[in-house]
């Protein structure tokens, strides 16, 4: 009986002791490695506008990879060759007739780097303006800089999902993550990026003279004024009213812009690079480097250059061994790498004087100013060591100048401007495809994500 | 109250009243293997029905007072033999008993909660065990995963590959988690002990992708599998359902070895052995018309003079033979002291294995130390203690995937022909290879892929007897333990290696640093009681978790020549830093009731809730209950022939945690311009995640047959998951690519087979065998989500359809088909028709003992693309030969039609293999004490090959290979994988 109440007494101590303790009270863990999104979106300190600006200049550069690669491949202004992964050739060439699906190589389900990145761009640029809008903390000025450069930078990528699938059309109401707006027709997706634009350049004019208020990286030197910011607008304007054939509209934007039709053609904000914990540049290439994954030039590059074209010598080193990739569709030989970048911390120019005077020349051949044309086109021509144009004086033959011209002024910028100037005069079938047996593309279907979201909400 | 308090105090009153009776007789005997007649030490001889008892000192002999000298029964049991009762009275003579084998295994006794345990013949669940016998007994392997094979039904154990120090899967009743690898939880000795396949750091430097390349080992890699007594393998939710949250993959609970009073025994073994290739495949030989035909007019010339030269001199080189077939030196070295007496036992063991791998520079050493000790420190507390220091080190060298840099032997050689000398020259450097990005023999000689753990479990039990009666008992325990575990992982390709040289920044060293540290700590009260005829066993308790992990590698580019501190790179760099935190708690109920071992019933309950959950207050429900009948102890039977017959049903619920950081949507950092900025995370954080969850029904029966030498298991089990966790696909034009999500419903399907018996059993013939037939089929039943296709390498080169209606093993690729769910061509499944093992034991005359085991896989395909990348490079053997004749080599050709797609590379990854051969013998007692005197008790030597043969037809170094490690799905490409080891061992085992 006494044991019997000991032992009681035991189990009751026993009970105490867990009590005390008490294992079943959880602490409350938060993200130990990350702040949320959550602490930015109501009344955000300068510092976190400025850390969501960094920010998007990051997102910013997330095409510039994969455009590079993918798009320039297309237009066949390079190879990228990779012995590691014979898809890059097989694929990206469409060689024994593979042509791009919802899921193809390189882009996986969300179309990667030329749909879901730019996207990522756009969003982020949504959050820094949600939180502009929503913090006491900076003056209405610097509310309206902010505004300003975030649409600047949407209406840049906009651009790359509607040219990436072309005449499927994109998504412009991407506000809602969880509610995204229809895919609207190309056309009308470009009309809706003109207005973004413009917003943005409003914004900028409402955001006072002067510097930018916030630190932006040396990509943007020589542009860090509100008033810089905004020729880059407009010089993104520019080059977006080509696409949409509003030649008016093209001349007008770059009268706004930083063309300069003396100045050093290569003059534009850029996209910096550098040592960790920034990346590399992802386009450079140690000279004559023994390795077997690397861009060349296409050889049809190559074998169109006029003669002594300084483009051709500046832009194109000739490797002391060519590069030999040979996959289950034959094998690919490059003779010739990209010199462009002098070490793997050079910053990749994104826009550039060069391409705002040819859109120049482009916009009068379209407005048949032919005389204003010609000058363009010899300023560009005559900087490349070339003399003047001696060709007719028509519509098509300074089209396909200019075009020409556009293939080495703007080699392999990570933008694909021959697949896509290609696509935009009907001339895809110019694209030779005689060096590798492959497929032109035209476009790409929408990602299979995107299909897959319409399903998953039964809509649109 | 009073109803519970009244049947106490009358127990209290009949264990007082035990004291006061003197009168006594002492029973005397000695107890032997009825085969052998060799004499049982350590036999245990139990007055039935109360807690006094003995046990059989070295000779078999014993001694055991009755304290009464009325007659009684006593129960005679020894492990690994059926027990048996006999009837004693004051005037009994000496007891000559002799044992029967537990060849079925009936006695053995099993943990079916977190504070009790059955005997196997009132088992209401199909619960495997294997001893340490079976685990370790005819070879010696590396890993305890490795040394599971063929040996639990319902297993699917794969190995990812053949690098030295582990690396392996555990599936065990098919898939039951659509994230992470749907590997079960590890319990060893009450610890939750991290079997995590951590990162190394490998495929970042080698640009293979993400941490799931690396071919890193799962750290159960680190327990000495012969440190271990038992393994019980709870497969599902029925039987493991009071482990709650973490337990939807099924529970393998490990037990160590433990001292046993009496004699100190020190046991010494030492292996010595070799390992070589189980399997290599050739490489093409190449000719003046395979040039031409294969390099581009400008390659030929040179490629046709280094052809021609290399003809000349007849230097042809063989680089899988190479680079694989090298002989590799295995040592094991093991001391075990075991002992103790009424108060304290002890085991101590230290082991040292050292293996080298087959590719040069490769190996695994493991050091590892342990001492359980249990002690009682008075008649009621009992305090048991298990200590495990270890430390190892693996080298696996550079195989598997790799992009761009080369450091990948198996990748590298795909391109290179035999014509052309990569080795080494005489002045120190290495030949440019100019077929790809990198000499991989330079890599082998020089770059370094190291782990090195250091690692400490520590276990402890706390019992404590609160009331004991001749009838009942009630017993707190305390249980509980931590898993310290630091990883230091070292990848270095020096600064002159062909790629480095290449890059702006050569040189590359990646230095990483984990730690992760687990706690877990159980509190239990167990009450045993009868109510009536029914022995009734009753718990509560609960059980508490903590895991906090933290990884944090450095990168350092561009070296100077030599140099491996971080301090010597120009370009350094933060890789990864990642911290996590974890907290669970759970409370359990669970109520056990047994007639007369007739009818044996369970019911129990447990409560959990983590921190992982969207909402960590949510408590979880997971119920249980099961039912077996043993038919054979009913008045009724009256069979001679069957002698157990056990049906037996068992339902039970278990969860899987959610993933750390689900609930979050994070600011990711980046650096750009040398600006630090936010970036909005591509996933949006579901803070209404809950645990995904399994229901499982089991039945199944039991039978023994000819006085139980002969026995058979069957069960037939549905396992339901629900709310299975897997991304949603956000539409990406949002800029979020994934939420996680509740939606997914996966059914499992299967049987399980066993018959295991004693063929033969004679005085100088004992032939014991057994045969596991297992099979499980998977269909996703809702996916709650759009169809997708996830896993390897895109739809190219086959990929995985998560489909409703579907298994997510089916494989699919290119081209597409707009017919089928996903898009494209559905081209096979990665899940085996079914699964097969025989298992053999032969003792021979006296001391000598064969055994071995045979494992079939019937079914389930690979996607083979070390042979697309073969084929890329001409050396598939016998790429150009023409089978169809129309002058397109068959390396150009591969089926099917039109040689573009990615059913080219799915194949049927059937095979048998001969996983254990072992070969033993015992010198006899008396030509030891001839040699040795009294001084050693035992010898035993023997002879054993581990992965002696495999019959295939796939075309790849082995069936099993998973270039993506452990994973739920995509556990079964092969991407140019470290070839698996045939290993050959001489054994010599010293007792004294």
């Amino acid at each position: 009986m006494k044991k019997t109440l000991k032992n009681i007494g035991k189990a009751m101590a026993f009970a105490g002791i867990l009590a005390a303790c008490n294992p079943l009270q959880l602490d409350e863990i938060q993200d130990p490695n990350n702040p949320s999104v959550g602490s930015v979106s109501n009344n955000a300190s300068r510092e976190q506008i400025q850390f969501l600006i960094t920010g998007l200049e990051s997102r910013h550069r997330g095409y510039v990879t994969n455009l590079s690669q993918a798009w320039n491949t297309f237009g066949r202004e390079v190879w990228y060759l990779n012995a590691s992964d014979p898809r890059f050739q097989t694929d990206w060439l469409g060689q024994n007739g593979r042509v791009p699906d919802r899921s193809y190589f390189g882009f996986g389900n969300t179309g990667g780097g030329s749909w879901a990145s730019p996207y990522q761009a756009i969003k982020q640029a949504e959050v820094l303006i949600e939180a502009g809008a929503n913090t006491n903390n900076i003056p209405e000025s610097s509310k309206n800089a902010v505004v300003g450069f975030a649409k600047t930078i949407q209406g840049y990528q906009f651009m790359i999902p509607a040219n990436f699938v072309y005449d499927n059309g994109i998504r412009i109401d991407v506000a809602d993550p969880l509610n995204p707006g229809p895919f609207v027709p190309y056309a009308q997706a470009l009309d809706a990026i003109k207005g973004i634009l413009d917003e943005g350049e409003q914004a900028l004019s409402s955001a006072g003279s002067g510097s930018f208020p916030f630190s932006l990286t040396r990509g943007f030197d020589g542009f860090k004024t509100i008033q810089g910011l905004r020729q880059v607008n407009r010089a993104i304007t520019a080059r977006l009213n080509a696409y949409r054939k509003d030649w008016q509209g093209v001349l007008t934007a770059l009268d706004g812009s930083f063309m300069d039709l003396n100045g050093d053609l290569n003059t534009g904000p850029a996209h910096p690079y550098g040592a960790a914990p920034d990346i590399f540049n992802p386009l450079y290439y140690v000279p004559n480097a023994a390795i077997n994954t690397i861009i060349v030039v296409h050889p049809s590059v190559l074998d169109d250059a006029t003669p002594g074209d300084l483009r051709v010598a500046t832009k194109f080193l000739e490797r002391t061994t060519p590069v030999t990739v040979t996959t289950d569709a034959g094998a690919l030989v490059g003779t010739h790498q990209d010199a462009r970048w002098a070490s793997n911390t050079t910053s990749i120019p994104f826009i550039k004087n060069e391409e705002l005077i040819l859109l120049k020349a482009e916009a009068h051949a379209n407005l048949n100013q032919f005389t204003e044309a010609i000058e363009a086109i010899d300023i560009i021509r005559n900087a490349a060591g070339l003399d003047d144009y001696s060709g007719p004086a028509t519509q098509d033959a300074l089209i396909d100048e200019i075009l020409y011209q556009r293939r080495y002024s703007l080699w392999a910028e990570p933008w694909g401007h021959r697949w896509i100037d290609a696509r935009r005069y009907n001339k895809l079938d110019e694209i030779p495809t005689s060096y590798d047996g492959g497929t032109i593309f035209t476009q790409f279907p929408h990602p299979q994500a995107e299909l897959s979201w319409d399903q998953y909400t039964g809509g649109n | 109250m009073n109803r519970f308090y009244k049947p106490l105090l009358t127990l209290a009153f009949f264990w007082l009243s035990v004291g006061w009776a003197w009168a006594q007789y002492s029973v005397t005997g000695t107890v032997s293997d009825d085969r052998t007649g060799e004499p049982l030490i350590g036999a245990s001889i139990l007055l039935k029905g109360t807690t006094t008892g003995t046990v059989t000192d070295l000779d078999g002999n014993f001694s055991l007072s009755v304290p009464n000298n009325e007659d009684a029964t006593i129960v005679v049991s020894s492990i690994g033999f059926l027990s048996q009762e006999f009837s004693i009275s004051p005037n009994l003579g000496k007891l000559n008993i002799r044992l029967k084998q537990d060849a079925t295994n009936l006695e053995e006794v099993v943990v079916t909660g977190l504070a009790s345990s059955v005997k196997r013949s009132n088992l209401a669940n199909a619960v495997s065990t294997v001893s340490s016998k079976d685990l370790t007994g005819t070879t010696t392997i590396q890993t305890t995963d490795g040394a599971l094979y063929g040996k639990v039904a319902g297993a699917t154990i794969r190995s990812n590959g053949g690098a030295p120090g582990g690396g392996m899967s555990i599936q065990l009743r098919g898939i039951s988690s659509l994230s992470g690898a749907s590997q079960p939880l590890i319990i060893v000795d009450g610890v939750y002990i991290s079997n995590a396949t951590q990162r190394t750091g490998r495929a970042t430097v080698s640009g293979a992708g993400g941490s799931n390349q690396d071919d890193g080992a799962n750290r159960l890699a680190d327990l000495n599998p012969a440190d271990i007594e038992n393994i019980e393998v709870l497969k599902g939710p029925s039987a493991a359902a009071i482990y709650g949250t973490r337990a939807n993959a099924g529970v393998i609970i490990i037990t160590t070895k433990r001292g046993s009073a009496g004699r100190t025994t020190v046991s010494l073994s030492q292996d010595i052995g070799f390992a070589e290739p189980l399997r290599l495949l050739g490489v093409d030989d190449w000719s003046e018309e395979k040039i031409n035909f294969f390099y581009p007019e400008a390659r030929r010339p040179v490629e046709l003079e280094r052809f021609r030269a290399a003809q000349a001199s007849g230097n042809f080189v063989n680089y899988e033979d190479f680079f694989y077939n090298n002989k590799a030196l295995l040592l094991n070295s093991r001391i075990n002291v075991t002992g103790g007496d009424e108060k304290t036992k002890f085991f101590v063991s230290g082991n040292i294995s050292n293996e080298d791998g087959t590719v040069r520079n490769t190996g695994f050493e493991r050091y590892s130390v342990r001492a359980n000790i249990d002690h009682k420190i008075n008649n009621s507390i009992k305090l048991g203690v298990s200590s495990n220091y270890i430390q190892s080190s693996t080298d696996r060298g550079f195989t598997g995937n790799q992009n761009n840099t080369g450091a990948s032997i198996g990748y590298s050689i795909a391109y290179v022909p035999n014509y052309f000398d990569l080795r080494r020259n005489t002045d120190g450097t290495y030949p440019v290879n100019p077929y790809f990005s990198e000499n991989p023999v330079a890599v082998t000689d020089n770059a370094t892929n190291n782990s090195e753990v250091n690692r400490f479990i520590q276990a402890f039990t706390l019992d404590v007897d609160l009331l004991k009666t001749n009838n009942s008992f009630l017993k707190a325990s305390l249980a509980g333990g931590l898993d310290f575990l630091q990883n230091r992982t070292l990848v270095y390709l020096p600064e002159f290696l062909q790629f480095q040289r290449a890059q702006a920044n050569p040189g590359d060293i990646l230095k990483g640093k984990q730690e992760s540290f687990n706690t877990n700590f159980q509190a239990a009260l167990v009450y045993n009681w009868n109510l009536g005829k029914v022995n009734m066993n009753s718990q509560a308790g609960l059980v508490r978790l903590d895991f906090k992990e933290n990884a944090l590698f450095n990168r350092g580019r561009g070296l100077v020549p030599g140099q491996t501190n971080l301090r010597q790179a120009a370009i350094q760099e933060i890789n990864q830093e990642f911290t996590q935190e974890v907290q669970e708690a759970g409370i359990f109920l669970q109520q056990e009731a047994n007639l007369e071992d007739k009818l044996i019933g369970t019911v129990g309950i447990r409560w959990d809730k983590s921190t992982l959950n969207g909402d960590p207050n949510q408590f979880y429900a997971f119920p249980r209950a099961s039912m077996a009948v043993n038919l054979t102890n009913f008045d009724f039977w009256s069979s001679s022939f069957i002698n157990q017959l056990k049906p037996r049903i068992a339902y039970g619920e278990t969860a899987g945690p959610v993933g750390f950081g689900a609930t979050f949507t994070p600011l990711g950092g980046t650096n750009i311009g040398g600006l630090l900025g936010s970036v909005v995370s591509t996933q949006i954080g579901n803070t209404q995640i809950r645990p995904e969850t399994a229901t499982e029904l089991e039945f199944g029966v039991d039978a023994g047959f000819f006085n139980n030498r002969l026995s058979l298991e069957a069960t037939y089990y549905i396992k339901n998951t629900q709310n299975n966790i897997q991304n949603l696909n956000l539409s990406p034009s949002t800029g979020v690519n994934t939420t996680p999500s509740n939606e997914a419903e996966l059914q499992n399907k299967g049987i399980e087979l066993g018959i295991s018996g004693t063929i033969i059993e004679k005085t100088n013939l004992r032939w014991f065998s057994r045969v596991l037939f297992w099979k499980n089929e998977i269909e996703m039943k809702r996916l709650g989500i759009p169809t997708y296709i996830s896993g390897a390498f895109g739809a190219g080169l086959g990929t995985f359809l998560y489909a409703e209606g579907y298994s997510p093993t089916t494989i699919v690729g290119t081209p597409a088909n707009a017919d089928n769910p996903g898009g494209f061509t559905i081209w096979g499944n990665s899940q085996p028709d079914f699964n097969m093992s025989f298992y053999n034991t032969l003792s021979i005359l006296k001391g000598l003992e064969l055994s071995f085991l045979i494992d079939w896989r019937q079914g389930g395909d690979n996607i083979n693309l070390t042979s697309f990348l073969t084929d890329g490079g001409g050396t598939t053997n016998g790429w150009f030969d023409d089978d169809n004749g129309d002058g397109i080599p068959n390396g150009r050709q591969r089926e099917p039609a039109p040689h573009n797609n990615a059913g080219r590379w799915v194949q049927d990854a059937t095979f048998v293999k001969v996983r254990e051969i072992g070969l033993y013998y015992t010198i006899p007692r008396a030509t030891i004490s001839e040699w040795f005197g009294n001084s050693v008790q035992n010898i035993r030597v023997g002879g054993s090959v581990n992965n002696a043969f495999l019959f295939t037809n796939y075309e790849g170094y082995d069936p099993e290979t998973s270039t993506f490690g452990a994973q739920a799905v995509a556990n079964n490409v092969d991407i140019a994988p470290y070839p698996t080891p045939r290993r050959v061992f001489f054994h010599l085992t010293i007792d004294f």
